[in-house]
């Protein structure tokens, strides 16, 4: 760790339980993030990433352990007010217009941005007088973005930002969210797509079943699991693969197997003598994804526990 | 948190609220036109010539014209707009605890003062005449009925679904109107009715608006004064304990 001690992280989750209906949605989860730092937050449906921002967010109570929201309570307005949240599940009210919504948000905050600039930061040039319940999907998102600026904030935090919306809104976000973070806001976002793990955050956060199962760069976590990712159709069975030299994982896509190997040449000497009808075969360098899903995999959170960064 | 900032924030979140209110004909002309309908036949058709009915029916009138739009406006839109996950932001957002239910009983407000003095205007063409003084304590009684009516709304906005909540309080407020006496008087109806009576809030409020527009002689005061601070505290109460749930 190379931060001075006097730093105080902009958000903070420490041995967190959570327990949510009958499931236990955080079990022990370890989270800092410090200023100017943009984490991904990943895992499968169900890790625990909601609940993690419902924690930071101080819209729920942990059940054990401690969670602080620049060194305060989250729950405390003034606190709250250097924070800026794009929520996946929040709706906008049908009646008011883009400008309307967004100006509104900016007054509960101390030093709000210019509207304009809002505005122009989410890109919803021309969008500003049109209801908000007229606005496709997308554009809603970008509604939401614009009012998770409005405040200026310290600390940004998007929750499968872009969800809904198409590829040039989605790099436009995108270009967006880099501004804040040159800006020096610091950003927790969560999201199913890898690309824009990669695209965005220096640093990744793996969790499953309410535990951090790996935390570094994406280089990091790339490496941390395989070097090398072989794709091909085969007839040989899971259990077949799964027992091929130095294989760490695989997972199925439609008729094609991914195994994720520590050695391709030995897997794939081993896997060519047992299926001579072997096709479609590749082999690459495993990416972001195959990463995360071999983490994932790989089960006890306790046995791949890694403090990478 | 300076108290100017907060103070603006809630005349923000007001105007927000009054705006989009507005913008909703389909809940904001009925919420109007009902009572004013229904006084008009019941009040002034029925009572043709007899101004002294027209002016008990006003009385009556005033109330039942905050009990729509405080509970359905307030209460099941609280329910509606949590359904539709317009809250959550809200209560992320650095707004003040309250500063989007202050904004929504604004709404609530401005809705019933403009049906209330449309009901007063009505009145005064089919003849009914008082003291100055009458037509504002009788106006306004009718606007502050707004809060016992909108704090047991919100507790079933806060407590239930949208559909559940449009239909309790449907059931809720039929039961104030009829039961309260705001449509036939107690005394048409059979001894039990008053004895439900007197566990609305409604009853006790249109006691007094009779009183005050001079139609019964003021008596009890304190003690229907009482009883509707004690239903406001209960149901204030519940809804910050619901509320407070939310967030567990």
């Amino acid at each position: 760790m190379s931060e001075s001690p006097t730093q105080i992280p902009v958000g903070l989750l420490s041995q967190v339980t959570k327990r949510r209906g009958a499931t236990q949605a955080l079990d022990g989860l370890d989270l800092i993030i410090r200023p100017g730092q943009c984490v991904a937050l990943l895992g499968p449906n169900g890790a625990g990433k909601s609940t993690s921002v419902a924690l930071l967010t101080g819209r729920l109570h942990p059940d054990a352990g401690q969670v602080r929201l620049f060194g305060g309570d989250p729950r405390d307005i003034d606190t709250r007010g250097r924070m800026g949240v794009m929520l996946q599940e929040a709706g906008l009210p049908h009646t008011l217009t883009v400008s309307e919504q967004v100006d509104l948000f900016r007054a509960y905050y101390r030093r709000p941005r210019p509207l304009e600039e809002a505005l122009r930061l989410a890109g919803l040039d021309g969008l500003e007088n049109r209801r908000c319940g007229a606005l496709s999907g997308g554009q809603q998102r970008r509604v939401q973005f614009a009012i998770a600026i409005a405040g200026r904030p310290d600390f940004l935090v998007l929750d499968e930002p872009t969800t809904g919306m198409d590829i040039d809104a989605r790099r436009g976000l995108w270009t967006a969210v880099r501004a804040e973070i040159a800006r020096g806001a610091a950003v927790l976002l969560t999201t199913h797509h890898l690309d824009e793990a990669e695209a965005l955050a220096d640093r990744i956060v793996v969790i499953d079943h309410g535990r951090v199962i790996a935390d570094g760069t994406p280089e990091a976590i790339k490496s941390q699991v395989s070097a090398v990712a072989i794709r091909c159709r085969t007839r040989l069975a899971d259990a077949d693969l799964a027992s091929l030299a130095r294989v760490t994982s695989l997972s199925r896509d439609g008729g094609r197997v991914t195994l994720l190997t520590t050695s391709a040449t030995a897997t794939l000497r081993e896997l060519l003598a047992r299926d001579e009808t072997i096709d479609d075969l590749t082999v690459t360098g495993a990416s972001l994804e195959d990463a995360v899903t071999g983490l994932v995999q790989a089960g006890s959170p306790a046995q791949r526990q890694t403090e990478v960064a | 948190m300076s108290t100017l900032h907060t103070l603006a924030i809630y005349g923000r979140e007001s105007r927000a609220q009054i705006v989009s209110t507005v913008r909703t004909p389909q809940f904001v002309i009925p919420s109007v036109a009902l009572p004013l309908l229904f006084y008009g036949v019941m009040g002034l058709g029925l009572s043709k010539g007899r101004e002294e009915v027209a002016h008990f029916m006003l009385a009556n009138y005033v109330i039942f014209a905050a009990i729509a739009p405080a509970m359905f406006g307030f209460g099941a839109g609280v329910a509606a707009e949590r359904e539709a996950k317009l809250i959550q932001l809200k209560q992320i957002a650095p707004l003040p605890a309250g500063g989007y239910l202050v904004g929504r009983l604004a709404a609530a407000l401005a809705l019933i003062a403009a049906s209330v003095v449309l009901l007063g205007g009505l009145a005064w063409f089919g003849g009914v005449r008082m003291d100055a003084w009458r037509w504002a304590a009788t106006l306004g009684l009718g606007l502050v009925s707004t809060i016992p009516f909108a704090m047991i709304g919100l507790n079933i906005g806060l407590r239930m679904g949208s559909q559940g909540a449009t239909a309790l309080a449907n059931l809720v407020f039929l039961a104030f109107s009829l039961f309260g006496g705001l449509w036939i008087p107690l005394s048409a109806m059979p001894g039990w009715f008053g004895d439900i009576a007197r566990l609305t809030p409604s009853y006790y409020l249109g006691q007094l608006s009779q009183m005050l527009s001079g139609m019964q002689p003021m008596a009890n005061v304190e003690h229907h004064v009482s009883i509707l601070v004690a239903m406001t505290l209960a149901a204030v109460f519940g809804a910050w304990a619901a509320w407070r749930r939310q967030t567990a």
